[in-house]
């Protein structure tokens, strides 16, 4: 019974516990480094390389157009909105393509 | 020998219906927790939508924190004293100057602590097109309460704000474009600290100076 108790508190619980991680907003700027399946990773301006994840609401764009990820080819320049604990463990909101941009 | 009534009927068991009623409920509270967890608690708290239901009904909105949370003052607030046409207040005023560099499609926001009723002078120009939001942090509210006072497309002002609330007021500065561009703000006024936010997350409280850091001429 006491085992019966204690499910039951930690599905009750569940949700709250989601509510207790922090995340923050993050964009990356720089060049695609590589991109398999639902992970990008981008190489910013400093020549640190950051790994960012995908879903399916994931808007990536091209000049204000929506483009498939199959296009986020390596060497793009890119902006990725994320959000996530840290920069690296981040999920993307939004992928901007543009123009190439230079190094720092 | 099985218990009866006068009329001969069994008497309900109490332990048997209350344990299955107790199964029951537990299982169903697990279900519901879990429908909402996944649907409703992930998205809004989490940003995790793997039902869609986030996007759906704008849930992933509240997950995103667009703003950062409001760093406590430093030091005493300087709320003013209002006497007729003048505003005393329990100290003496700070200002700042500084230059903030924008590479292509970076952002800044940068802050001031004010008291209610506190005023700051300010002006800025910006060396190319900005995304631009004058905008306040009232203290101690969710992020999602900010305020904004002018989002005007502009590459220069120069004004007086008075706080409407206590909190950290100033601007957030986007560059749109490819090219580095170049900020260049002062300000005076009876704020308390300057904060600022870039966009890599990274989040610093900067220097402020007190007029007796100013020479005298003579």
């Amino acid at each position: 019974m006491r085992q019966v108790l204690i499910i039951a508190v930690l599905a009750m619980v569940a949700p709250g516990s989601a509510s207790t991680f922090a995340h923050d907003e993050f964009r990356i700027i720089g060049t695609v480094a590589r991109h398999q399946n639902s992970t990008l990773q981008v190489k910013n301006r400093e020549g640190k390389t950051i790994s960012v994840r995908l879903d399916k609401q994931t808007v990536i764009t091209r000049d204000k157009k929506k483009i498939p990820p199959a296009e986020l080819k390596t060497g793009l320049s890119v902006v990725v909105d994320a959000y996530g604990d840290t920069e690296d463990d981040s999920l993307a909101i939004e992928i901007r393509v543009v123009p190439p941009i230079g190094a720092r | 020998m099985p218990r009866t009534t006068q009329d001969g009927e069994s008497p309900p068991s109490g332990e048997a219906v209350s344990v299955r009623a107790l199964w029951t409920a537990i299982a169903w509270a697990f279900v519901v927790a879990s429908a909402v967890l996944v649907a409703v608690v992930l998205p809004a708290e989490y940003g995790v939508d793997p039902l869609g239901t986030g996007r759906a009904f704008g849930l992933t909105a509240l997950s995103a924190p667009a703003l950062a949370p409001i760093p406590p003052p430093e030091g005493d607030a300087l709320a003013p004293v209002p006497m007729g046409a003048v505003a005393l207040y329990p100290g003496e005023y700070k200002f700042d100057s500084r230059e903030i560099v924008l590479g292509p499609y970076e952002y800044m926001e940068f802050k001031y602590h004010l008291a209610k009723d506190a005023t700051m002078l300010f002006s800025w120009t910006a060396g190319g097109d900005v995304v631009h939001d004058f905008h306040g942090d009232p203290e101690g509210a969710p992020p999602d309460a900010a305020q904004s006072f002018d989002t005007a497309a502009r590459r220069r002002a120069a004004g007086s704000f008075v706080a409407p609330f206590t909190g950290i007021h100033g601007w957030y500065w986007e560059n749109p474009g490819g090219e580095t561009i170049t900020i260049r703000l002062n300000t005076a006024g009876f704020y308390t600290s300057a904060h600022q936010f870039r966009y890599d997350g990274t989040r610093q409280r900067r220097e402020i100076r007190a007029l007796d850091t100013i020479t005298a001429d003579h």
